[in-house]
């Protein structure tokens, strides 16, 4: 609930926020405040007391400093009352004995009407570029980039900023920040590694997320609190968490595996994934001393890497709603070199193929594999490293049991078709995409198999209903494949794009391209190449790759349409247990999008109905996004596309025409 | 009646305000940029600003993660 207080200043009134700061409500009315220790990216400390003023509250006067006053009732300020203008006359004078010749000293000393200074001593400082202690770097060091490397030392006269023990810490990862905020050229940055075109360029694109980072981030994704797990909670909430092999979308026991329970119980590190280490955002989590329960270290107390949300996830699609199964599954998933998805959206089929009958204890080396078997799982993630028993077979992934339980097993085909989710051999990760036709393409057309970074579109089609006809879908599936692709063209992170937001995204015309930091991105580039770079330059390059994947794809043997289709858990309801936890869902899709009643209708008729529909509106969607992308209606990039790309190498077009030959 | 989004149906009551409109919707989503007949309102508005009957709200939800 927000609440607003009126508060006089200078005799004019203004309602501002509660626990606002009072510093803020100065500047929009535009009252000069001199500042020095103020930074807008900073959490305000009132250290350099220049911002000082005069306020009554319940018939008692003080002074207070502005920046970090939070204004909770109502108060009268004066801001150049004589007392006031003493103070600062007073402080501007000391400051200018001290450090007669720093430009922003002497700029505020000019404000407060001094000129000269009657104080000069010992400590008299004479370097124009001298450190004034105002914090900046010590508080950009911890707010930026969480590495607290620089601190005060010393007290009184003897007080200066400097690195634990006054050595160079090897711990400082060269961020710059603390130069970037240090307002009088006291911190230099003597070496730009990379060579960059243009170093100040970089820097200012850094420290725009840096301060996002600092001031935006507990209030919007929690990345820095507890990583991509506050996702966990978020799909939960909005019915898009997999859950038994994506049957359903949600489930009560979800906070056991919640981002409340990873930060309770386990989350002792925030640390940088390996990619960077000064990274400001440092999404990746570590968990100290958990007690492994089984494996070749039981008994071990080690430090687990995680868990990120697809991980998280991953226990709920497989029924294990345990919170030391999911660390313990991580862990070793991790030591193995397995990864979580694959072994999770693996489990979940498994799971399904064992309740439904499809293969039993004769199969699974005796083993009992209802969705929620904990022990068994583990049991299984064992045996695939060792390369023994039914978790080996396991290990060779969701198409590979799938025929062999057809072939050997006479397992229903349609069925096991239906349920194992994975297109072109890989499983999909851990997002329910039934109810977004745009996601079941962003996740089944993309080339690299179904892993949700190419498109994630869930949120515009389903919620938002951004996309409302076929040519809409199409261009958000040409355009965000692109705009990832350029991500990993350059190895740069996609999380500082959209895991945090700029306020002013509200204002940009297309909100979910957050194009603020796409512009952002291309200053990056421009600093580091000397080159600009616009949106056409953007898809252009991304462009020429994504094809080249494409024709990789033919290769492959994993390049045509029917390679770019989601098996039908992932479109709609295959059994009957699914239509009924969304039944009103349905329901109003039969009647309301389909046109059809569904009074009268079994299940089993309205869930024919639904699949001809859905499959129907897949087919169609698929011709319009292979045309946007210059394919063919079977997903061939066409040789013109090709040249218009300056791509058409002989051996290229050798392929394509090879397949469009056939298609004919 | 209003429409969130373009596709939902919510009955109208005498002073809803926009924070009414989300409570109802369930979005307690960390990103979202709401507009009420293509205004935008900001965050701390959501409890005062008051939704007109046949308004056109969107609730726009940014995507994130991993």
């Amino acid at each position: 609930m927000s609440s607003k207080i009126k508060i006089t200043i200078n005799n004019k009134e203004i309602e501002v926020k509660k626990d606002s700061f009072l510093l803020d409500a100065l500047r929009e009315l535009k009252i000069p405040v001199p500042t020095l220790c103020d930074h807008k990216d900073l959490t305000p400390t009132g250290s350099c007391r220049f911002c000082l003023v005069e306020i009554e509250s319940r018939g008692k006067k003080k002074c207070v400093t502005s920046c970090n006053y939070p204004v909770r009732n109502e108060i009268v300020v004066h801001t150049n009352s004589d007392r006031i203008k003493k103070h600062r006359k007073m402080l501007a004078e000391m400051y200018l004995g001290r450090y007669p010749n720093v430009k922003v000293i002497k700029e505020i000393a000019m404000v407060c009407g001094v000129t000269e200074s009657r104080f000069k001593s010992e400590i008299t400082d004479e370097n124009p570029n001298a450190c004034v202690l105002c914090g900046h770097c010590v508080r950009a060091c911890h707010e930026f980039t969480q590495e607290d490397i620089l601190d005060f030392a010393g007290r009184g006269i003897n007080r200066h900023m400097t690195m634990p023990f006054g050595e160079v810490d090897r711990h400082c990862i060269g961020c710059t920040s603390c130069a970037h905020v240090c307002p009088t050229g006291a911190i230099e940055i003597i070496d730009d590694l990379n060579h960059p075109n243009d170093p100040d360029m970089i820097k200012n694109g850094g420290m725009e997320i840096n301060a996002e980072m600092a001031t935006l981030d507990k209030d919007q994704c929690r990345m820095r609190e507890v990583g991509t797990a506050n996702i966990v909670d978020v799909m939960n909430a909005y019915d898009l968490l997999p859950v038994r092999n994506y049957r359903f979308g949600c489930d009560d026991e979800t906070p056991n595996i919640g981002s409340k329970t990873l930060k309770a119980k386990y989350i002792t590190q925030k640390v940088n994934d390996a990619c960077w280490k000064g990274c400001s955002m440092a999404c990746a989590k570590a968990v100290d001393n958990f007690l492994l329960r089984t494996g070749p270290y039981a008994g071990d107390r080690v430090l687990v890497d995680g868990p990120e949300y697809e991980t998280a996830a991953g226990a709920a699609n497989m029924g294990c709603f345990d919170s030391d199964f999911l660390m313990e599954y991580n862990f070793y998933c991790d030591t193995y070199g397995v990864d979580t998805i694959s072994f999770a959206t693996t489990m979940a089929f498994v799971m399904e193929s064992f309740e439904a009958g499809q293969i039993t204890v004769k199969h699974t080396g005796g083993m009992e594999l209802n969705f929620g078997a904990i022990d068994e799982s583990l049991e299984l993630l064992h045996q695939m490293s060792r390369g023994e028993g039914f978790g080996k077979e396991v290990g060779n992934g969701i198409r590979w049991l799938q025929n062999k339980w057809i072939k050997e097993y006479g397992a229903d085909e349609k069925f096991l078709m239906d349920i194992g989710m994975q297109v072109k051999g890989l499983e999909v990760s851990e997002y329910v995409s039934k109810e977004s036709i745009a996601q079941q393409a962003g996740y089944a057309m993309a080339n690299k198999g179904p892993q949700h970074d190419e498109a994630w579109l869930i949120f515009m089609d389903m919620v938002n209903n951004e996309l409302p006809t076929d040519e809409a879908k199409a261009e958000a599936l040409y355009y965000f494949p692109m705009w990832r692709t350029w991500f990993g063209l350059h190895g740069l992170c996609k999380l500082p794009w959209n895991d945090v937001v700029p306020t002013s995204n509200k204002d940009e015309k297309n909100t979910a391209k957050v194009l603020g930091h796409v512009r952002n991105y291309f200053r990056l580039f421009e600093g580091m190449t000397g080159k600009t770079l616009d949106e056409k330059g953007m898809l252009a390059q991304s462009e020429r790759v994504y094809n080249l994947q494409r024709v990789m794809n033919i290769l492959l043997g994993f390049g045509e349409r029917k390679d770019d289709i989601m098996p039908y858990r992932g479109v709609g309801p295959v059994t009957v247990v699914e239509y009924e936890s969304r039944k009103e869902r349905y329901d109003t899709n039969l009647k309301e999008v389909i046109g059809i009643d569904p009074e009268g209708k079994s299940i089993e008729e309205k869930m024919k109905i639904i699949r001809e529909y859905r499959e129907n509106a897949y087919s169609n969607l698929m011709d319009v996004v292979y045309r946007r992308k210059g394919w063919t209606k079977n997903g061939t990039p066409t040789p013109e596309h090709l040249k218009k790309l300056g791509i058409d190498l002989p051996e290229i077009l050798k392929i394509v025409e090879e397949r469009i030959s056939t298609e004919k | 009646m209003i429409i969130v989004n373009g596709r939902n149906k919510l009955e109208w009551v005498e002073g809803m305000t926009v924070q009414d409109v989300m409570d109802k919707m369930g979005y307690d989503y960390s990103l979202i940029t709401v507009t009420v007949n293509n205004e935008i309102v900001s965050e701390d508005e959501y409890d005062s600003y008051k939704v007109a009957d046949a308004s056109d709200v969107k609730a726009i939800h940014l995507c994130h993660g991993g």
